[in-house]
């Protein structure tokens, strides 16, 4: 080769050079930034997902909970159809004494009170009644997901209670946290 | 000979930093992989785990809500109570209080019910003494009220041999 070509391609390496230094410089930042922001958006999508089945165990053990109280109270106590509706008020509107119960399940099952709080700052307390269906001599009560308790009433006196749904309840059929997917990026 | 070499250490320079182009992307990529990777397998290990503790939890708390809520509606005696327990908990037997007429049954330190009866009853061929006419069925430490049920639960266990 001679020394003018020579020249051209010392030239010419030395503009590609800062020419992709330019680039690599650019790119560096829009990478950074890229990998960051995607990481951060799958994570909270997938955290979020993940947070939301222990919301919805937490509120299907709030319904569980009234429903045992319930059953407890309506077979322990006066057997009319009028006794069974002050009884679901009383319970449903007693607020502190469903998170106790909940809590106390919890807490029995060796879930500290940090985890606890954790969950009841996003689930709160199951929202509206648990009654679903109100009929003279028949009464449904959700007894937590794809549960529910039936009460029988003849002539104004209770006749039955059919919980055997919340003596098979059984949340691992329904309630499972999903592996995290892979990360990509985008 | 110089500017030779001058322009064949630029020219490895320039795949070089080509090079390095391509595997910056793969370095961000990695770094933000394992970093999502860590917090969301975190995230699924501790979920997971209060999930299957919870239900495991249930478990257990609804068969001792299960022997409350059926005494309510079969037993008669201490007999009946402890046939009812043996169902749901073959390896956990009640204790028996005769003095203070009382059959609690503790399934774990969570899971507590004590029974109440109204009298004390003597087989006269055998002479074992058991429980009758329950009463009701105190359910406070299933409900949380611990101070509720350490007042009602201070008896004496004098373990009646009826089973």
């Amino acid at each position: 080769m001679d020394k003018k070509k020579m020249k051209i391609l010392v030239v010419a390496d030395v503009v590609i050079l800062v020419a992709l230094i330019v680039i690599l410089m650019t790119l560096k930042g829009g990478y950074e930034e890229q990998a960051k922001r995607t990481a951060n958006e799958q994570e909270s999508a997938y955290l979020e997902k993940n947070t939301q089945v222990l919301v919805e165990q937490w509120r299907s053990v709030d319904q569980y909970s009234m429903a045992w109280k319930l059953v407890y109270t309506v077979l322990s106590g006066a057997k009319s159809e009028a006794a069974f509706k002050s009884a679901l008020a009383a319970i449903e509107s007693d607020k502190d004494a469903r998170f106790k119960q909940i809590s106390h399940l919890y807490t029995g099952a060796g879930i500290n009170d940090a985890v606890q709080n954790g969950i009841f700052q996003k689930a709160g307390l199951a929202e509206g009644t648990i009654l679903l269906k109100n009929e003279k001599g028949s009464k449904e009560v959700a007894c937590g997901k794809n549960c529910v308790v039936k009460f029988s009433y003849a002539k104004g006196k209770l006749k039955n209670v059919d919980y055997s749904a919340l003596v098979q309840y059984n949340l691992a059929n329904s309630l499972k946290i999903e592996k995290p997917a892979e990360y990509h990026f985008e | 000979m110089n500017l030779k070499n001058i322009s064949i250490a630029l020219t490895v320079l320039v795949f070089g930093v080509i090079a390095m182009l391509f595997m910056q992307k793969g370095n961000y990529v990695n770094q933000a992989r394992e970093h999502y990777e860590a917090t969301t397998s975190k995230s699924f290990k501790g979920n997971s785990m209060v999930l299957e503790l919870v239900n495991n939890g249930i478990e257990m708390n609804k068969s001792t809500w299960a022997i409350a809520c059926g005494a309510l509606q079969t037993v008669r005696t201490s007999q009946d109570m402890a046939r009812l327990e043996a169902k749901f908990f073959p390896a956990t037997k009640g204790n028996m209080s005769l003095a203070n007429k009382t059959r609690r049954f503790e399934a774990s330190s969570a899971n507590v019910i004590v029974a109440n009866f109204a009298k004390v009853e003597e087989d006269k061929k055998t002479g074992v003494k058991s429980l009758a006419d329950l009463q009701s069925v105190d359910v406070s430490v299933l409900l949380g009220n611990y101070a509720a049920a350490a007042a009602a639960s201070d008896e004496g266990s004098d373990e009646g041999d009826e089973e």
